[in-house]
């Protein structure tokens, strides 16, 4: 098994990997990472050079051109500073998709480096800067959707841990939690009648004991689930864990 | 068959020849998969009996309660080990008949078998039978009650003992309770292919 | 165009037996956890160690072979060694015809299923029957098993009952009781009047030459209560070190398949019966099969030879769920099939690679896995694999155009900006129809491509432009 060890004190300067999906789509969940961890007194850079992760190729089999991705990733992100993503989904593929296709690749010390200092947002805010108790206020009832790429990573508890400690908001359980969403990526295109099942149940669940919102650490979770609620006409506002994070600064007043 | 053999061998060779690093048989407690929750500390027997009952055998702990369990549910037609013949066929009365060898013939006239047991495992309410102790296989299995006999000093802590205890008997049997499946939509349905009762008497 | 299979198969599924399939690994799944999370602090730890002694003894393969086939020799067993099917399946033939056998009695093994014994048997004028009770019905019906461990999972009473009358078991009684009462009376006759018993192995013991066999129902211990020659059809990965790892394994296998403990019979021979036993074998057989396992231990995948068949990464996959068994058309379903199926296809392993592609790589298998294989690794090396060998997916979007421009940041703004990486999006690199399969049940959010970019750089921090 391939894994990288991470260093402990990963200092405040980092680089932001933001992801293809909030290039294109959600831009506020970025914006809000960037607001956090600035809260934090981090100082963010930007690679304007990046594209995304590669995992599209990696997951359809096509190493040879998630490799030609990566690589670009590498280069773009290069430095000893912590990248931190806010995607469970793309920070695993940095740390352990990349590992494995380049399993027999000359390059792979390189791809390495980058994964021993890329975080999951949540796992960075706990593990790395050692917050567990987040400031601010969220009065709210949430289901939070611990997605699929951040089992058997800590970023599933640092998660918890943040929105448990945040003043007013409850999390509600409910059954089923380690199902998948269904979403997958291109797994909901080549499946398409499995994938919406599986979203409807897991949509079922969770909405259960009537949240107010779908919390989750993938935006690829919640553009699936809350594709599916608004094509049922369900009410369900779903928002990432670093807006939650942000939003519930902002109610406590401690940013603009 | 034998150039099987050889082919085989050779492949698996020849398959993990180059790997670098091969993994090492990693170090760990003998008793790792033996659960913590719960204090396998005190009377083994009463542990045992506790076990044994969550999976649905019926611990006995003298020959006239057995009897009587016997005879309220009207198994009267059983088979007896020869070698408990003498210590047990005193507490039975003359409505039961007890037979000395076990006919493969017509099995189901039997209603019990009453067997010697090698063992039971308080961690998990098994009773260890052996081919040198037990006097018929077909006798301890095919009847709708199975009676394992064994005596205190024979109950052991765990599966690691038992482990320990499996000795060179060519055929060791861990038995967890009654027969069971769930095949038919989940629902647990006891006595499959053999006892429907499984219970343990103390000696 | 073309559609995945499974996925067809799944949308095509009768919703009761989608109902059965997914409420029976549901409660697999929830027995499983209860029992090894009230038993164990760090279950994640034994299976860790666990997988670490199988991965050991698969990478030392050579050594722990030889040993099993030296102490199986001195308890008194014949060893038999079959490189393919058709060489097991003619082993287990010639010692029926040796011995003047036309009787077996089966029960339950995945090995037997793979090497389809029971078909070349019954070619042969043999009568093979299996035991176990879900095997049984699989049989009289001419079915597959969906399952691992509970192979009619697909199945509900009423169709049993109507199978049980159609085959002369007894008058419609859909009661499982009266099911598994009638199996009981019909088999226990079988089992007297065969003269071979035909087991699997869950585990052999190289060091001791010990063959352990797991059952509830207790089919296993009357096949070799009630005839005279056991033959063993063991695959070649099935090998353990030691007897002390027995513990462990058993501890993990009844946890993880069906949240006991122990299963009912576990059973440790080594052997033909003692002396004085009047029931049982008198010869022992073990055929030790490889039929592509070596090739799979000299692949990158040979980890998923660690399995020990429990059927929970099964119970827990949501593919799996909504599909059932059947729809991976091989005799290893979910999970483990969709890695071990194409491997063990060999030169028929297109037809097969779709089985690594039914997954959202999700994960869970791995993380219940008690032998913790790296099951969405292993998937994801085969579709390199697939892809490698140039065999067509359906429905899987080419990755060319999207590598070229997720390396060319320039372009890659631009085409962010001008939304027209709408098109190249992994989510709508994909052919109309599909796309229109996935807007169907969902509805995209409005496209924002550009407009972090564009806030990251007009914003002001703490005040000052920056
Ligand atoms: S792959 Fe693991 S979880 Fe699946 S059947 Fe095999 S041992 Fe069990």
């Amino acid at each position: 098994m391939i894994a990288v060890d991470r260093d402990p004190s990963p200092g405040k300067k980092v680089q932001l990997m933001a992801t293809c999906l909030c290039d294109s789509f959600f831009d506020d969940v970025a914006v809000a990472t960037v607001e956090v961890l600035e809260y934090l007194k981090c100082e963010v850079t930007f690679p304007e050079e990046q594209t995304c992760c590669g995992q599209p190729a990696f997951n359809a089999g096509d190493w040879k051109s998630s490799r030609k991705v990566v690589r670009h990733c590498v280069k773009t992100f290069a430095g000893d500073e912590p990248v931190v993503v806010p995607s469970g989904s793309c920070a695993a593929m940095v740390f352990h998709g990349a590992l494995l296709e380049f399993e027999e690749e000359s390059d792979l010390p390189e791809v390495r480096q980058l994964a021993g200092r890329t975080w999951e947002i949540a796992d960075f805010i706990v593990n790395g800067l050692r917050v567990a108790e987040w400031p601010g206020k969220f009065p709210a009832k949430a289901a939070f959707h611990r997605s699929c790429h951040t089992r058997e990573t800590n970023s599933g508890a640092a998660t918890r841990t943040l929105l448990e400690s945040i003043d007013g908001l409850e999390l509600v359980p409910f059954g089923e939690g380690e199902q998948c969403c269904g979403f997958g990526g291109t797994f909901s295109v080549t499946f398409p009648n499995i994938s919406a099942a599986m979203g409807k149940l897991k949509l079922g669940n969770a909405l259960k004991e009537n949240p107010e919102y779908l919390v989750s650490g993938d935006m690829g979770c919640l553009l699936h689930l809350g594709g599916i609620a608004t094509r049922e006409g369900k009410t369900i506002k779903t928002r990432h864990v670093v807006q939650i994070l942000r939003d519930s600064l902002r109610n406590g007043g401690l940013i603009p | 068959m034998n150039n099987d053999r050889e082919a085989i061998l050779k492949r698996v060779g020849e398959a993990v020849g180059g790997l670098a690093d091969r993994t090492p048989y990693p170090s760990f407690r003998n008793d790792l998969g033996v659960s913590t929750a719960r204090s396998l500390d005190g009377d083994l027997w009463e542990i045992f009996c506790e076990r044994f009952v969550a999976v649905n055998g019926m611990p006995v702990e003298t020959p006239d309660a057995m009897v009587e369990y016997l005879k309220t549910f009207g198994y009267t037609h059983g088979y007896c080990d020869p070698a408990l013949r003498e210590s047990l066929a005193p507490f039975f009365d003359s409505g039961f008949t007890l037979e000395e060898s076990f006919d493969r013939q017509d099995i189901d006239r039997y209603q019990f078998g009453i067997t010697r047991a090698h063992a039971a495992i308080a961690e998990t309410g098994s009773v260890v039978v052996t081919d040198r102790l037990t006097s018929s296989r077909l006798a301890a299995l095919a009847p709708w009650v199975h009676i394992a006999c064994i005596t205190r000093d024979e109950i052991i802590r765990d599966t690691v003992a038992a482990v320990a205890d499996l000795g060179d008997d060519p055929n060791v049997v861990w038995i967890t309770g009654p027969s069971k499946t769930a095949d038919v939509e989940g629902i647990l349905i006891e006595g499959v292919h053999g006892p429907g009762i499984q219970i343990c008497l103390l000696l | 165009m073309k559609s995945q299979p499974i996925d067809t198969y799944a949308s095509e599924l009768a919703e009761d037996v989608r109902r059965a399939v997914a409420d029976g690994s549901a409660s697999g799944y929830d027995r499983r956890a209860a029992s090894l999370f009230s038993d164990f602090e760090d279950p994640d730890f034994l299976r860790r160690t666990a997988g670490d002694v199988k991965q050991h003894t698969l990478e030392n393969l050579d050594t722990y072979l030889a040993q099993t086939e030296d102490r199986l020799k001195e308890n008194g067993v014949e060893v038999h060694w079959a490189g393919d099917a058709e060489a097991a399946c003619r082993a287990v033939l010639k010692i029926m015809r040796d011995n003047g056998a036309t009787k077996v009695v089966k029960s339950k093994s995945m090995a037997t299923e793979e090497i389809h014994l029971n078909d070349f048997l019954e070619r042969e004028g043999i009568e093979s029957l299996e035991t176990d009770l879900g095997e049984f019905i699989v049989q009289i019906d001419h079915d597959h098993p969906s399952h691992i461990v509970k192979p009619i999972i697909h199945k509900n009473r009423q169709g049993i009952a109507r199978s049980y009358e159609r085959e002369g078991l007894g008058a419609y009684d859909d009661r499982p009781e009266v099911i598994t009462a009638r199996a009981r009376k019909f088999l226990r006759k079988k089992y007297l009047e065969a003269s071979v018993g035909l087991t699997g192995a869950n585990f052999i013991v190289a060091e001791s030459g010990r063959l352990v066999l797991v059952t509830n129902e207790g089919n296993s211990r009357f096949c070799l209560a009630g005839t005279d020659i056991h033959i063993a059809v063991v695959g070649i990965e099935k090998v353990i070190p030691r007897d002390r790892d027995l513990s462990l394994f058993l501890s993990l296998l009844g946890r993880s398949a069906t949240g006991q403990q122990l299963t009912v019979y576990t059973e440790f021979i080594s052997g033909p019966r003692a002396e004085g036993q009047p029931d049982g074998p008198r010869q022992m057989h073990v055929i030790l099969l490889d039929n592509r396992r070596t090739e799979v231990l000299a692949s990158n995948c040979r980890d998923i030879l660690r399995c020990i068949r429990c059927g929970a990464c099964l119970n827990v996959c949501p593919i799996y769920r909504q599909a059932s068994g059947h729809a991976y058309r091989s005799v290893y379903p979910g999970p483990v099939g969709a890695v071990l199926s194409p491997l063990l296809a060999g030169e028929k392993f297109s037809e097969l690679a779709d089985l690594p592609k039914a997954s959202s790589l999700c994960g869970a298998c791995k993380e219940v896995c008690p032998v913790n294989i790296p099951i969405p690794d292993l998937l994801l090396r085969l579709r390199d694999k697939a892809k490698h060998e140039g065999i067509k997916s359906p429905g899987t979007p080419p990755m060319g155009g999207w590598a070229y421009l997720a390396s060319q940041p320039t372009v890659w703004r631009a085409s962010l900006s001008a939304g027209r990486l709408m098109n190249l999006m992994p989510l709508n690199l994909i052919p109309v129809p599909a796309l229109r399969a996935w807007t169907k049940s969902r509805q995209l959010p409005e496209w924002r491509g550009g407009a972090f970019r564009k806030w990251m750089k007009t914003r002001k921090i703490g005040g000052k432009d920056s």
